[in-house]
């Protein structure tokens, strides 16, 4: 099949399509809508349930729902609408349901706007609803990423029955770019704890309340150790020019785009600098950013934010070396010139004073 | 709330901002709010005693339009920020600009409950019966069948009726009008200011972009006499070109009766909008949706019941009478708590 030109948040339908999902659940709101309309479009048409619920409230529970079932299935969301489904997640995530949410984060706080943000970092990363849970957390940078990382959002949530979030930005889900197509998942598995209205699986209770609070507690070491798990097995991120570097760009989602063509243009200028693009938010990179912390002089850290991931760079490089920071908010995208202005502003001009 | 003799007589001007509407040329939106600036001069409250409220949606960017104080919320939130509104400063004139997404889908729950409580806010449906912010998907009260971005094969869920779902939520003052007739809308939104409690305002509003045409069986000149009826105190429930159409109760619903062939005139219903009793006007808001019979528009219910504010106030009058003013040492330890040394 040729290569498509799609939307991203086209891509994202696309791609839950191939990973075999069948079932959305949402609430239209901008810039993530073309997420429920493609899934309107396709879903139906492949035998699969569209349904646009009265909330997001309402849309994150029909999925909590959905996933009792034992059945693929996601929701797609912005900022403010994301706000609304954490008292699901949080249950969703007690209860060990697998399930795939999009946000296509926009600016903030409150209404703010429609425009691209990364302002959402805490609230998904860092768990976002009541209790001692975390998410996967899967940070794409281009339209391929967008159909690849959802299909592998898929996977995960399975493997470790828990929801897993794709976190990507209006910039992401709205520009458009070639995308090949992998091959769609067949034959999915049963699962021995999903409810399938059947002999086999009546014995078979979601909850996620524990009244003694010895089990509660033993519920949650078992949610941590799945979270050890996770970090263990499932860290990604992309590298590059980081080989002789000495000094180290991190950002995720579009800011890595402007950041590799900063680091092409900065590296014809013989200054030795590299990217480290963390395509997972939790598990983050930690044990990759200790390691390069031992080598090079100075990381800097650009966000669409006021400064959320730093914290988590902050906590791998443990006040070792320097960790400049420049951001932008409101949805202001910076541009990879004055990316490269801040780089000589900030990381070499002590240096070359 | 009373009117001020008192206040120096406002226009329509005063209401008008600097704000340049965003809303696109030719929507409906544009005479709900001409008729809000020709009424509000008329209610009798100066402009700083004015608060209008809304939540997400085109209809929720009204409060940058007129010249009161204004709140734009949350989505679906309005009735209940209103809410917090007018029980912080009860002597407010507290108005809920909204639109069907807003108020029937993610607000659902708080608007059943502020007609529940009978708060004096006045609050106002732009139904167009579509998602026009996000660019055209189907809304609560979308028809059946209605094909959109997010319905591409149609709608398989059944509309709310937002004036049988206010009646049936105990709201006080229900009306409902269109955007194309301003004359009846601006007496819907002026009665509604004079009345004491809830009051409930369906604007049947044309979105030119995304549902354009779905009341022009309603408004259009040539076809309207015949789909409309407009309910009136006192006044016999007749419509048609030539006033020989006439509705009467066979006691479970509406008949539509023939004047010019043979049907009594005294057989017609005469409408009595302060019935407290809800069933007639339940069953005028089930026409609503019936090809073969006309389209009600008009005051359903006006009704006055125990408001909430009132009570509220009185509550603490009556308690205070009885048991003294409320001492704040006394009570921090009182309850459920023992003095230890």
């Amino acid at each position: 099949m040729a290569k498509q030109l799609l939307k991203g948040n086209h891509a994202i339908v696309k791609g839950a399509l191939l990973a075999g999902c069948r079932l959305y659940f949402g609430y239209p709101i901008t810039p993530a809508s073309e997420i429920a309309e493609g899934a309107a479009l396709y879903f139906p048409r492949l035998g699969g349930t569209f349904l646009q619920a009265e909330s997001e409230v309402a849309a994150i529970n029909m999925v909590y729902g959905a996933s009792s079932g034992g059945l693929r299935v996601m929701t797609a969301s912005s900022s403010p609408g994301i706000s609304l489904k954490q008292e699901g997640v949080s249950y969703a995530a007690s209860a060990e349901l697998p399930m795939v949410i999009v946000n296509i984060m926009r600016g903030g706080p409150g209404l703010g706007n429609i425009a691209p943000e990364q302002s959402d970092y805490n609230q998904v990363v860092k768990g976002g609803g009541h209790g001692n849970y975390k998410v996967p957390v899967l940070a794409p940078n281009s339209v391929q990423e967008m159909c690849n990382l959802t299909m592998l959002a898929f996977d995960i949530a399975e493997k470790y029955r828990t929801p897993v979030y794709i976190l990507a930005d209006g910039y992401i889900g709205q520009m458009m770019e070639p995308v090949e197509f992998p091959k769609p998942v067949m034959n999915l598995p049963r699962h021995d704890w999903a409810i399938y209205a059947d002999a086999e699986s009546k014995d078979n209770l979601i909850a996620s309340i524990y009244l003694d609070p010895e089990e509660l507690e033993e519920h949650n070491r078992k949610l941590q150790r799945k979270y050890a798990e996770i970090e263990k097995n499932e860290v990604r991120l992309e590298e590059f020019m980081l080989d002789d570097a000495k000094y180290v760009l991190i950002g995720y989602g579009i800011v890595s785009r402007m950041l590799k063509t900063a680091v092409e243009k900065l590296r014809n200028e013989n200054i030795p600098i590299g990217l480290l693009r963390p395509k997972t938010l939790f598990p983050f990179p930690s044990k990759k950013i200790k390691e390069i912390t031992q080598r090079i002089e100075k990381f800097m850290v650009i966000e669409m934010s006021n400064g959320q991931m730093i914290d988590d760079v902050r906590l791998a490089v443990e006040g070792k070396i320097p960790i400049e920071f420049y951001n932008r908010m409101g949805g202001v995208v910076p541009s990879t010139d004055e990316i490269v202005e801040q780089v000589k502003k900030q990381l070499l001009q002590g240096e070359r004073g | 709330m009373s009117a001020n003799k008192d206040i120096k007589q406002l226009t329509r001007d005063d209401f008008v901002t600097d704000q340049e509407p965003r809303w696109c040329p030719g929507c409906g939106d544009y005479s709900i709010l001409a008729q809000t600036r020709k009424v509000l001069p008329e209610i009798g409250v100066p402009r700083e005693n004015i608060v209008w409220v809304s939540g997400i949606g085109c209809s929720s960017r009204f409060p940058y339009y007129v010249d009161t104080y204004g709140i734009h919320g949350i989505h679906g939130r309005a009735a209940a920020i209103a809410s917090g509104v007018k029980l912080a400063n009860p002597d407010l004139s507290v108005w809920v600009a909204t639109g069907d997404g807003d108020a029937l889908s993610i607000g659902g729950n708080h608007f059943i409950h502020l007609f529940r409580r009978n708060i004096d806010i006045n609050m106002v449906l732009f139904n167009n019966q579509i998602y026009g912010l996000t660019k055209g998907q189907y809304s609560p009260t979308s028809e059946h069948g209605k094909i959109t971005k997010s319905s591409p094969l149609g709608s398989i869920e059944h509309p709310f009726n937002p004036v049988s779902l206010a009646i049936a939520s105990g709201a006080t003052y229900i009306a409902r009008t269109m955007d194309r007739d301003p004359h009846h809308l601006s007496e819907m939104l002026l009665k509604a200011s004079q009345h004491e409690g809830t009051s409930f305002i369906e604007v049947y509003q044309n979105c030119n972009i995304f549902n354009d045409g779905a009341f022009f069986h309603l408004t259009d000149k040539k076809v309207r006499s015949e789909n409309v009826i407009y309910l009136e105190h006192e006044k016999p429930l007749i419509f048609g070109t030539n006033k020989d159409k006439g509705l009467t109760f066979n006691g479970k619903s509406f008949d539509v009766l023939n004047l010019a062939n043979g049907d009594k005139e005294s057989d017609v219903m005469i409408y009595d909008e302060y019935e407290y009793d809800s069933t007639i006007a339940f069953s005028l808001s089930k026409l609503t949706y019936n090809p073969s019979k006309p389209t009600p528009v008009g005051i359903f219910r006006n009704v006055n019941v125990n408001l909430y504010e009132k009570q509220m106030v009185q509550q603490i009058e009556d308690h205070t009478a009885s048991n003294g003013k409320g001492d704040l040492k006394s009570l921090l330890a009182s309850g459920e708590s023992w003095s230890v040394n």
